[in-house]
C-alpha cells in the first residue's frame, strides 16, 4: 500500500513540478522576412528591425551573410558598426567588437562577450533572407 | 535530562530532537487510539472527509494555477488559454480544478442531506449546522468567484447578471452590488476584486469556518448513531482512528484522485468564447448549482426571487432552532423534518434539472 | 470491511490512479503544441501603412492579413515601394512607393518564377495589341475617343500598355500636394497577364495571384485559368469542364489539397484529378521517384500551336539573353551558336514598336521533348500506350483540320489577296474575311482545342460540324461573291477553282452517296426506327 501511494503520489507531484517549471527556456521565435540577397551588399551592414523594434545589424562578407543582435551584452546599450574600422562599437563604456562580434576592448572584452547572433536563413531557390526573431504574438482563440 | 557527550551514537542525536521538539507522544498515540464510532466505516459517513480532501486538492491545483494567471481583463482569458494549451500539464491541472470544484459542490450538497437526514444537528450542535451552512456558502462563493475569473463570454455575463440579482436585494442590495463590482459595472475593478475574494478572502473564511466545524466536532465528539434494526455487539461499537479510520480516509483521497484524473482526462476543462462587453450571447446560464436560483428568477421576478432565496436560505440556516420551535410548539412526529428535506431537496432538483434543459 | 481489505483497496487504487497519471503523461506529450493561427507581422515598416487602411480600405487589409506574405513580415511597403526614377513613383505619407506591383518587384523575391514567366506566352499576352483582334475591338466596335471595347474586352484578359496622362510637352501630369501621377484611366485599372508596365517589365503576376491575400488555392484552381481561357474562339474552361478531368476535379475538390503551402506535386500531394495548373505549370511525380518541380513558362509542354489558322508543331529556341521564341516547324531550325536576328515588340514612350534584336541560340527544344515533357505529367495517372495512342487521336484532329479545312481555305484568301481582290488595309470589307476569320478563329479553334484536352462535344459539334457547315455553306459561297465584286471574269475564275477543289474525293459527298451507300444508308434507317 505505501509503495502504491508513494508512487502515485510521487508521480502526480512531478507532474505538478512540471507545471510549474517554465518549460520554454528559450522565448517562442518567428520566420521574419528581411530581405533578398542582392540587396545585401558585401562588406556592408543592413539593420532589420524585429518585432519588438530592436534592431538587428546584417552583416555580409566574403563567407555569407550574419545577424548580430544590436544589443550590447555588457549593459545593453546599442551597438553601431563602424565601417572604416570594421568593428562594432558601443559608446556607453567604449566596448568593441571584431566583425565576427567577438568583443575586443572594453568591459565586454573583459568579461568574454559577443554580439548575440540571431539565425539567419537563405532560401537557395529564390535568394530570401529570413530571420528568427523573439515573437510578440498574443495569444488568440 | 543530561546532554549527551558528542561522540554519542545516533540515539543521542534523537534524544536531542525531542528536547527541541518537546511532543508527547504518548498524547499523540492516545489521540490515535481515539475510538470511531462503528457507522463511520459506512462510506455514506466519509462525505466530510471527502470534502475537506478536495477543499486541500483545489488549493494546491488553486495555488499551482496562480502562478500563471493573470488577473487583468486585457490578460486573464489569454492567460488561461496559455494555461489550458501551451503549459505543460496545465490541461490537467485546469481539469484537476474544474473537477475538483464541481466534486466539491457535489460532497457539501451530500454531506448536508446525510447530516440532514441523520440528525446530526439536533441540540447541542445547532452552532455546527450553521457553520456549515456557512461552509456551503463559501464553497458557492468560490465556485461563482472562480469561474468569473476564467473571463470567457459566460464568466463575464453571469458575473453580471449575479451582481444585478444581488442589487436586488433589500436595502443593502446596491451596496452590496457596488462592493462586488467594485464600481456601478463589472469592469476592470470586478475582476481584481473576485481574484482576491478567491484566492485570499475566500480561503482564509473557509479555513477559520473548516477549523470551526472540524473544532466543534471534536469538542461534542462524533454523534452516537443507533440504526434502528441493527444489533452490534458492543466490542465492535467503536474502532480506532489510526490506523482504521486513516486508512479509510486515505483510501478515499486515492478514490478520488483516480476520479478526478479520469474526468480531466476524459472531460478536459475547455474555453469558450473570449468575454465581449459589447455582445450578451444568445443563451447565458449560470453554473450548475447556480440553475435552481435561475430557474426560479425565470418564474418570478427579480424582487421576489431574491426574497425567496434570502427567505429559504434563512429557514436552512437556521433550521436546527426552527425545528426544536415547532417540535416544542406542536409535537410534531420526527417524520416531519424528513418531509420537509425531502420535499426541499426535490424542489432543488426539479428547479435544477428544468433550468438544464431549458433553453 | 477490515483494515487489511482497505490496505488492499488502496494499493490497487493508487496503482489505477498511476496508470491513470501514466495516460495524462500520454495525453500531455502528444498534445499539438501551439497550433494556433498565427497573427499577421506587422513590421515597423509597414505599420503606418495598415494604421491608416485599415480604416480607409479594411477588406483590403484583412485580406493581405490572411496571407503567407502577412506570417513572415513582408507587407505593404515590401511591393509598393519605388525606386527614385521610376515614373510611377510618388511620396505617399513620407514613402516614396507606386501603386502598380509589377513582375519586376515580386522578382525581388521570386526570382526564379520571374525569369520563367516573363519569357513565356504569357508574359507576351499584350502583343496582341497590333493584331486583327484589336481592330475588332478598336475600329469595328471602337470609334475615335472611346475603345472602351478594347479597354473592356481584350485588354482586361491580354493586358493593357500602362500609360500616363501627359501635358503638351510630353511630361506626366500630377496632382495633388504629394504630386500623385495620373494614369490614363483607360489603360489602369487592369491586371491583364500581358500587362506591359512602366519599367519595362511584361506581365502581371496577380492575373492569377491574386492580390492581396495571394493564396495558393486560387492560382490552383481551374476557374483561376477560365476568367480569360474561356468562350467561343478558346473555350479551354469549358472544355476541361466537359472532360473527365474536369468532373474529377469537381467531385473531389476537397482533396486536391489546394490551399498547401509551398510545392504542390501531382502524385505526391494530390492525385485525384488534374487542374489546368497540373498540366501547364506545376510539379509532378516522374517514375524515377522525383518530382519534376513546376515551371511558370507555360509553353514548356506545349507541342502544337492552335492558335493560327493552321496549325503547326512548335519547336522552342532559347537565346543567350533568356528571350525565348516558337519555331513553326515549317521554319528551319537553327543551330546552337547561331546568331539570329529576332524581332521583339517591346514598348516604347508608350506604344508597341517592333524592335530587331541580334541574339545567339543558347538552347533548342524541340516539339518532341515538349511532348515528352506533359507526357510526364499524364503518365501520372495513365499508361504509356494510352498517352501514346491519346496523342495520335489527337494529332489526326489537328491534321484533318489543317489539311481538309485549313490549309485550303487559307490557300483560297492568299488567292484572293493576290488577286486584289482582298485589301490589305481593309481586313473585315467582304463577308468571306468575317467567315475565315471564324472559320479558323473560332470554330477552327475549339474544334482543335477540344480534341486537344478531351471534350469531344467541343470537338465535334462545336468544333468540326461548325467548322465543316460553314467551309461548305458560307466560305466556299463568299469566296466566289468576293470574288465577284471585282467583275464577272473574276467570279467566273474562281467557281472554276471551288469547282476543281470540290472534285477532291474528301470533298466528293457534297455530290451525293453512291447507289450502294444510299441503299445501305436507307436500310439501317428502316431497321432503327421500325
Amino acid at each position: 500500500m505505501g509503495v502504491g501511494l508513494i508512487s502515485s503520489y510521487g508521480m502526480f507531484a512531478v507532474q505538478g513540478l512540471l507545471f510549474l517549471l517554465p518549460q520554454r527556456l528559450k522565448a517562442p521565435t518567428r520566420r521574419l522576412f528581411a530581405g533578398q540577397i542582392n540587396q545585401f551588399q558585401i562588406g556592408a551592414l543592413q539593420g532589420v528591425l524585429d518585432l519588438q523594434g530592436n534592431e538587428i545589424l546584417v552583416k555580409r562578407d566574403q563567407q555569407g551573410l550574419r545577424a548580430f543582435n544590436s544589443t550590447c551584452p555588457h549593459l545593453g546599450c546599442r551597438v553601431h558598426w563602424e565601417a572604416e574600422r570594421q568593428r562594432f562599437f558601443c559608446p556607453c563604456h567604449n566596448g568593441v567588437f571584431n566583425a565576427d562580434g567577438v568583443a575586443t576592448e572594453g568591459p565586454p572584452a573583459a568579461a568574454g562577450q559577443s554580439l548575440a547572433q540571431v539565425p539567419l536563413e537563405v532560401d537557395q531557390k529564390s535568394g530570401v533572407v529570413y530571420l528568427e526573431v523573439k515573437d510578440v504574438r498574443k495569444v488568440t482563440t | 535530562m543530561t546532554t549527551p557527550a558528542p561522540n554519542e551514537p545516533k540515539s543521542g542525536i534523537i534524544d536531542r530532537v525531542k528536547v527541541m521538539f518537546p511532543l508527547d507522544w504518548e498524547i499523540v498515540r492516545h489521540m490515535g487510539a481515539e475510538p470511531i464510532p462503528y457507522h463511520l466505516k459506512k462510506w455514506w459517513f466519509c462525505l466530510g472527509g471527502t470534502i475537506m480532501y478536495l477543499f486541500v486538492v483545489q488549493v494546491a491545483t488553486g495555488i499551482a494555477l496562480t502562478f500563471y494567471y493573470v488577473p487583468t481583463p486585457q490578460e486573464a482569458y489569454a492567460s488561461v488559454a496559455a494555461i489550458t494549451r501551451e503549459i505543460r500539464f496545465g490541461w490537467f491541472i485546469r481539469s484537476l480544478h474544474k473537477w475538483s470544484g464541481n466534486f466539491m459542490i457535489v460532497a457539501v450538497m451530500l454531506h448536508m442531506l446525510r447530516v440532514f437526514f441523520t440528525a446530526a444537528y439536533r441540540h447541542p450542535r445547532q452552532l455546527n449546522w450553521c457553520i456549515g451552512f456557512l461552509l456551503l456558502g463559501t464553497t458557492l462563493t468560490f465556485g461563482f468567484t472562480g469561474y468569473s475569473l476564467v473571463y470567457e463570454q459566460l464568466s463575464f455575463w453571469g458575473a453580471t447578471v449575479a451582481t444585478n440579482l444581488a442589487e436586488a436585494v433589500p436595502l443593502a442590495g446596491p451596496w452590496i452590488a457596488y462592493f462586488l463590482r467594485g464600481g456601478p459595472e463589472v469592469g476592470e475593478n470586478t475582476l481584481t476584486r473576485f481574484f482576491i475574494l478567491h484566492i485570499g478572502v475566500l480561503p482564509t473564511v473557509a479555513f477559520i469556518l473548516i477549523a470551526a466545524h472540524i473544532l466543534m466536532v471534536r469538542l461534542h465528539g462524533v454523534t452516537e448513531l443507533h440504526f434502528a434494526g441493527e444489533d452490534v455487539a458492543e466490542e465492535k461499537r467503536h474502532f480506532q482512528f489510526w490506523p482504521d479510520h486513516a486508512t479509510t480516509e486515505i483510501l478515499i483521497g486515492v478514490v478520488l484522485m483516480y476520479l478526478l484524473t479520469i474526468m480531466a482526462l476524459i472531460f478536459p476543462a475547455e474555453l469558450g468564447e473570449a468575454a465581449n462587453p459589447n455582445e450578451t450571447p444568445a443563451h447565458i446560464k449560470p453554473e450548475w448549482y447556480f440553475y435552481f436560483n435561475f430557474r426560479l428568477l425565470k418564474l418570478t421576478s427579480l424582487k421576489l426571487s431574491v426574497v425567496l432565496t434570502m427567505v429559504i436560505g434563512a429557514v436552512a440556516f437556521f433550521w436546527p432552532f426552527i425545528e426544536e420551535f415547532i417540535a416544542r410548539r406542536w409535537r410534531i412526529s420526527d417524520k416531519v423534518p424528513v418531509i420537509a428535506g425531502v420535499f426541499a431537496f426535490l424542489s432543488f432538483l426539479i428547479l435544477t434539472v428544468w433550468e438544464a434543459f431549458a433553453n | 470491511m477490515t483494515l487489511d481489505t482497505k490496505r488492499i483497496i488502496v494499493a490497487v487504487l493508487s496503482f489505477l490512479f498511476l496508470v491513470a497519471l501514466l495516460l495524462v503523461a500520454y495525453q500531455e506529450s502528444k498534445r499539438h503544441r501551439v497550433e494556433k493561427q498565427l497573427e499577421p507581422v506587422v513590421t515597423s515598416a509597414n505599420s503606418g501603412c495598415v494604421k491608416c487602411h485599415k480604416t480607409d480600405a479594411p477588406a483590403l487589409v484583412k485580406d493581405w492579413e490572411s496571407s503567407r506574405h502577412a506570417q513572415l513580415g513582408v507587407g505593404c511597403v515590401d511591393c509598393h515601394q519605388a525606386e527614385k526614377g521610376d515614373i510611377d513613383g510618388w511620396t505617399h505619407e513620407g514613402v516614396l512607393i507606386s501603386a502598380l506591383v509589377t513582375p519586376k518587384d515580386c522578382a525581388r523575391c521570386h526570382t526564379k518564377q520571374h525569369q520563367e514567366f516573363s519569357k513565356s506566352h504569357h508574359a507576351k499576352a499584350g502583343e496582341i495589341l497590333a493584331s486583327l483582334d484589336n481592330i475588332l475591338a478598336e475600329r469595328v466596335a471602337g470609334m475615335r475617343g472611346n475603345i472602351a471595347d478594347a479597354v473592356n474586352g481584350c485588354w482586361q484578359c491580354h493586358g493593357s500598355i500602362i500609360k500616363f496622362k501627359r501635358d503638351d510637352k510630353g511630361q506626366i501630369l500630377r496632382v495633388g500636394k504629394d504630386n500623385k501621377p495620373v494614369i490614363d484611366p483607360d489603360t489602369w485599372p487592369n491586371s491583364g497577364m500581358g500587362r506591359l508596365n512602366p519599367d519595362g517589365s511584361k506581365g502581371s503576376c496577380h492575373a492569377c495571384h491574386s492580390r492581396h491575400s495571394f493564396q495558393a488555392n486560387v492560382a490552383r484552381s481551374p476557374e483561376n485559368c477560365g476568367k480569360c481561357h474561356m468562350g467561343p474562339d478558346h473555350p479551354q474552361i469549358e472544355i476541361y469542364n466537359e472532360s473527365k478531368h474536369g468532373i474529377a476535379f469537381y467531385a473531389n475538390r476537397d482533396k486536391m489539397a489546394l490551399n498547401k503551402p509551398g510545392d504542390w506535386i501531382l502524385g505526391r500531394d494530390y492525385s485525384a484529378a488534374p487542374t489546368c495548373a497540373t498540366c501547364h505549370i506545376s510539379g509532378h511525380m516522374t517514375p524515377q521517384g522525383i518530382n519534376a518541380g513546376n515551371n511558370h513558362d507555360v509553353g514548356e509542354r506545349i507541342s502544337w500551336t492552335l492558335r493560327p489558322a493552321i496549325s503547326t508543331r512548335i519547336n522552342r529556341v532559347t537565346y543567350d539573353d533568356g528571350y525565348k521564341e516558337d519555331y513553326p516547324d515549317t521554319r528551319p531550325l537553327p543551330k546552337i551558336g547561331d546568331k539570329i536576328e529576332t524581332v521583339e515588340k517591346v514598348v516604347e514612350n508608350e506604344a508597341m514598336v517592333s524592335k530587331k534584336i541580334l541574339r545567339t541560340v543558347k538552347t533548342i527544344l524541340t516539339w518532341q521533348e515538349r511532348r515528352k515533357n506533359m507526357k510526364g505529367v499524364c503518365l501520372n495517372c495513365h499508361n504509356d500506350t494510352y498517352v501514346d495512342n491519346f496523342y495520335k487521336q489527337f494529332d489526326d484532329l489537328v491534321i484533318l483540320y489543317n489539311e481538309k479545312f485549313a490549309k485550303p481555305a487559307q490557300d483560297f484568301m492568299n488567292k484572293l489577296s493576290a488577286d486584289k481582290v482582298l485589301n490589305p488595309n481593309a481586313p473585315f470589307e467582304h463577308e468571306v474575311q468575317w467567315v475565315f476569320w471564324e472559320l479558323w478563329h473560332h470554330e477552327g479553334r475549339r474544334a482543335r482545342h477540344g480534341a486537344s484536352m478531351m471534350g469531344p462535344d467541343y470537338t465535334h459539334w462545336h468544333g468540326m460540324y461548325e467548322v465543316s457547315k460553314h467551309y461548305y455553306q458560307k466560305f466556299l459561297p463568299e469566296v466566289v461573291n468576293a470574288a465577284a465584286t471585282k467583275g464577272p471574269a473574276m467570279k467566273q475564275k474562281y467557281e472554276q477553282l471551288v469547282r476543281e477543289h470540290l472534285t477532291k474525293e474528301e470533298h466528293l459527298w457534297q455530290k451525293g452517296l453512291k447507289p450502294e451507300e444510299a441503299e445501305a444508308m436507307r436500310k439501317s434507317y428502316e431497321e432503327r426506327y421500325k
